[in-house]
């Protein structure tokens, strides 16, 4: 029993998920507002795409590195999905796919440098999320796309089920997928070796480079989904879509108890991380806060998360007699 | 002996998992030069480690010119004036000489300039001494090894050390730089200097010191006596010592066993040249040599790791090319256990059933990769089992495991392999006794099963109990092959023979 409910208490999943239930409790008894139906679609819409966002982030820290253009790809993607439908007429289906192709590419061309040249995926997303932002002014001259269909439009905005808004099923399916991909997929279990410890895993017989290469690719084709889900919410293929997801990109999963050196990193706090900071961010709104204030509570939140990390890092190397 | 200045006495540290120092004294006199002896593993950095103030001693006591003396930390060993020169380098290759020398003294004061005239006037000063012909002015980064070592030594000597350590000072440099450097301990010595030698060359001991301690695991082989009257060969028997106890198994010959790993005139990248060695089915093909002597290098370059320049090797009969690790564990079914098991052989943070079953996910995968935690452990708890690890769950981190039980489960992944070749690289550094008998025993059991092992060890004991023959390398060459006939003595000083050359015979 009492081993039972240490493990809960020490899961990623359990502070976060604290935060969460005391925070609704406190707000919603504060402003009841803050639960009804309308403000609760607001929150599942802003969890559906920021989740999106965060696991782009979260595969490359678990992989041990960084992606400072998980918004630069997604940006691209964006305005590629309704440049596509508005000049040459692609129908939104097809027009998503072609996106997501070219968030998985610019993930393989990420991926690829750094596998190749050793140089590091700071340095090298840092320098590509120039080259892909460069390209998205390029082709929009920071002109929005207008031309969404109206069946694209109706996805960003409509809902199911009371205040499900459609949008949630690919975040969904998001959900699924990587969890089956972290827990049970070769590629997978690979990714987290080679975060936990490049040289053992190598010499264990996995390909680093290949792993690297693949866990990019991976990284650009959420990018881009995160990318045309925006333009379904926006209404247009606004060039500025993915300025401002890298923090909360790195926010989600490090509250989510990821490690940042890679090699461990958790799907359903990641989750929680997000809807921590889709709260907060509504909260902010509900209260009458400033909401450029978003910023520096999320910065806060980072170093908070970050220092719980270091907390239990300290712990384990004291029982290891490492210090 | 001259009065003492630095007296350990009945020093004993223990790690987890493993006892590295026992009851261990040594006494430093005034103006000598001491040299610290033992095999790898036997306790001498630890030592070194406990008498600067990097690990605290759990029992036992340090005396300082009579008095006992307590360490918290280097910067406190330093102001005593114990002052060590570590086998790696410890300079900032970007900065300049002199502030490398002087960088512990450029003052406390963070807001004050600094004084770059009197940092190389007194960088120049320690440089004189040394008779050493550097600009202070110039980065680190240019100068060659050899120069780096000398100007850490300038460092420790600037720090007015009355106790220097050196560690293996003469592992990188020329026999001109080495005569040269004796020539300074000499000098250094005579005005009062106390110097810790630790050298794996025997001949440069005998030239230099005056005293001499001796470590085999974890003990005292010898407590500072004095170096007159010990030959080379009475240091080598106080070094490996016989008192081990070599199990008493069977003479085995497998050179008639079909080969399944040959090399034919390999050299590599890193300056291998001309190695030629077969290893049979069934057969322990040991590789003895003292650090540095490559072989680790030599094993990292059959698996792809370092390029091969020439020569060819075969498995199996053909001719092989292993580009990478996944292709040796795929293609030729050959694994590999490193010696640096927290670096190279575990996740630490990952539990037992993942680090155990890494090698075999691609293989156990289903349709569209998917594995499943029953069929892993499927393939790993019956090797866990076998190998009697000590662990609560298979859930658990392996980081909280001891040291036994770590090396335990990096052995269980090449067995859940199912190799047919075992690169096995130190098994035994850092883990108990008990937990190495049961090592030795199962090795030698999977040789009996058709196993090859190439067994990599620096420990002479391990050595002769597990192999069936002995490749003695040293500086990157094969310097001989010697049927293993279990008789200690005879077999470790022809071994010592083929390292040291003629005369210790």
């Amino acid at each position: 029993m009492s081993a039972a409910l240490s493990r809960v208490l020490q899961a990623d999943w359990f502070g976060p998920l604290a935060i969460v239930i005391v925070a609704t409790l406190v707000i919603g008894s504060i402003e009841p507002s803050f639960l009804s139906s309308f403000n609760i679609q607001i929150l599942l819409l802003a969890v559906a795409v920021n989740c999106v966002i965060a696991f782009s982030q979260m595969i490359i820290i678990a992989v041990g590195q960084m992606n400072l253009s998980v918004g630069a790809i997604g940006g691209l993607a964006a305005i590629s999905f309704a440049g596509m439908m508005q000049v040459w007429g692609l129908p939104g289906p097809l027009a998503a796919l072609a996106a997501l192709a070219i968030g998985a590419a610019a993930g393989l061309f990420n991926g690829a440098l750094i596998a190749a040249t050793g140089i590091s995926a700071f340095v090298v997303t840092l320098a590509s999320l120039s080259v892909f932002k460069g390209i998205n002014l390029g082709i929009t001259r920071a002109q929005p796309f207008y031309g969404v269909p109206e069946s694209v439009k109706a996805f960003g905005n409509t809902t199911f089920l009371g205040p499900i808004p459609w949008l949630v099923l690919p975040a969904i399916l998001v959900v699924v997928a990587i969890m089956h991909l972290l827990n049970r997929q070769v590629l997978g279990r690979h990714i987290l070796a080679v975060g936990g410890n490049q040289s053992a895993a190598e010499l264990s017989g996995i390909s680093v480079a290949r792993t690297v290469v693949w866990t990019h690719a991976i990284s650009g084709t959420l990018a881009a989904l995160a990318g045309i889900m925006f333009v379904a919410r926006l209404q247009l293929g606004q060039p500025s879509i993915g300025d401002d997801w890298l923090i909360p990109s790195f926010a989600a999963p490090v509250i989510g108890g990821a490690v940042l050196a890679g090699g461990h990193v958790s799907v359903s706090g990641t989750l929680l991380g997000v809807v921590i900071v889709a709260i907060i961010t509504q909260a902010l709104v509900i209260f009458r806060i400033d909401p450029f204030f978003v910023q520096v509570v999320l910065g806060f939140l980072i170093l908070w998360a970050v220092g719980i990390n270091r907390l239990r890092e300290i712990r384990v190397e004291r029982v290891l007699g490492r210090i | 002996m001259t009065a003492p200045v630095l007296e350990a006495r009945g020093i004993s540290k223990s790690f987890p998992g493993v006892r590295a120092l026992q009851d261990v004294s040594m006494t430093l006199g005034r103006g000598s030069i001491h040299a610290l002896l033992g095999e790898n593993g036997a306790g001498k950095s630890t030592l070194i480690k406990v008498v600067t103030g990097v690990h605290q001693l759990d029992a036992g006591t340090l005396l300082l010119d009579g008095n006992s003396v307590h360490f918290a930390g280097p910067r406190e060993a330093i102001a005593a004036g114990i002052a060590v020169v570590h086998q790696e380098r410890n300079l900032i290759p970007r900065f300049s000489v002199g502030e490398n020398i002087l960088l512990e003294r450029l003052g406390d004061n963070l807001l004050r300039s600094v004084d770059h005239g009197a940092i190389h006037a007194e960088a120049k000063r320690w440089l004189d001494v040394l008779e050493l012909d550097v600009d202070s002015r110039i980065p680190v980064s240019r100068l060659n090894v050899a120069k780096m070592q000398l100007v850490e030594i300038a460092k420790a000597l600037s720090l007015r050390s009355r106790v220097l350590l050196l560690d293996e000072p003469t592992a990188s440099l020329t026999p001109h730089e080495t005569v040269v450097l004796f020539g300074l301990l000499r000098k250094l010595r005579d005005e009062g200097v106390s110097i810790v030698f630790v050298s794996h060359k025997l001949e440069e001991v005998q030239e230099i010191c005056d005293q001499v301690t001796v470590l085999r695991d974890g003990r005292n082989a010898c407590d500072s006596r004095s170096m007159a009257g010990l030959g080379r060969q009475d240091l080598v028997r106080l070094m490996i010592g016989r008192s081990e106890q070599i199990p008493n198994w069977s003479v085995r010959d497998r050179t008639t066993a079909e080969p399944v790993l040959e090399l034919y005139g390999i050299a590599t990248s890193i300056g291998h040249n001309g190695i030629d060695l077969t290893l049979h089915r069934g057969e322990i093909l040991g590789l003895y040599g003292l650090i540095g002597a490559g072989r680790t290098e030599l094993a990292k370059s059959i698996l792809g790791i370092y390029r091969i320049t020439s020569g060819e090797i075969r498995i199996g009969g053909q001719t092989a090319h292993i580009r990478s690790m996944a292709e040796a564990i795929h293609c030729y079914r050959l694994g590999y256990i490193s010696e640096d098991r927290k670096q190279e052989g575990l996740i630490l943070m990952h539990s037992v059933l993942e680090n155990a079953g890494m090698t075999v996910w691609r293989k156990l995968a289903g349709a569209f990769g998917v594995l499943t935690d029953r069929t892993i452990r499927a393939r790993v708890e019956p090797v866990i089992r076998q190998l009697d690890v000590r662990t609560p769950s298979l859930a658990q981190t392996v980081g909280n495991l001891s040291g036994g039980n770590q090396q335990k489960i990096s052995v269980a992944k090449w067995l859940a392999a199912e190799v047919s070749i075992l690169i096995v690289d130190e098994p035994s550094v850092g883990i108990d006794i008990k937990t190495k008998a049961y090592l030795h025993g199962l090795l030698r059991q999977l040789a009996d099963r058709g196993t090859a092992i190439l067994l990599i060890t620096s420990d002479m004991p391990e050595m002769i109990t597990l192999a069936d023959r002995i490749a003695v390398m040293d500086e990157y060459r094969v310097k001989g092959v010697i049927a293993n006939d279990r008789v200690y003595e005879g077999m470790s000083e022809r071994i010592m023979h083929l390292i040291h050359g003629q005369e210790a015979a």
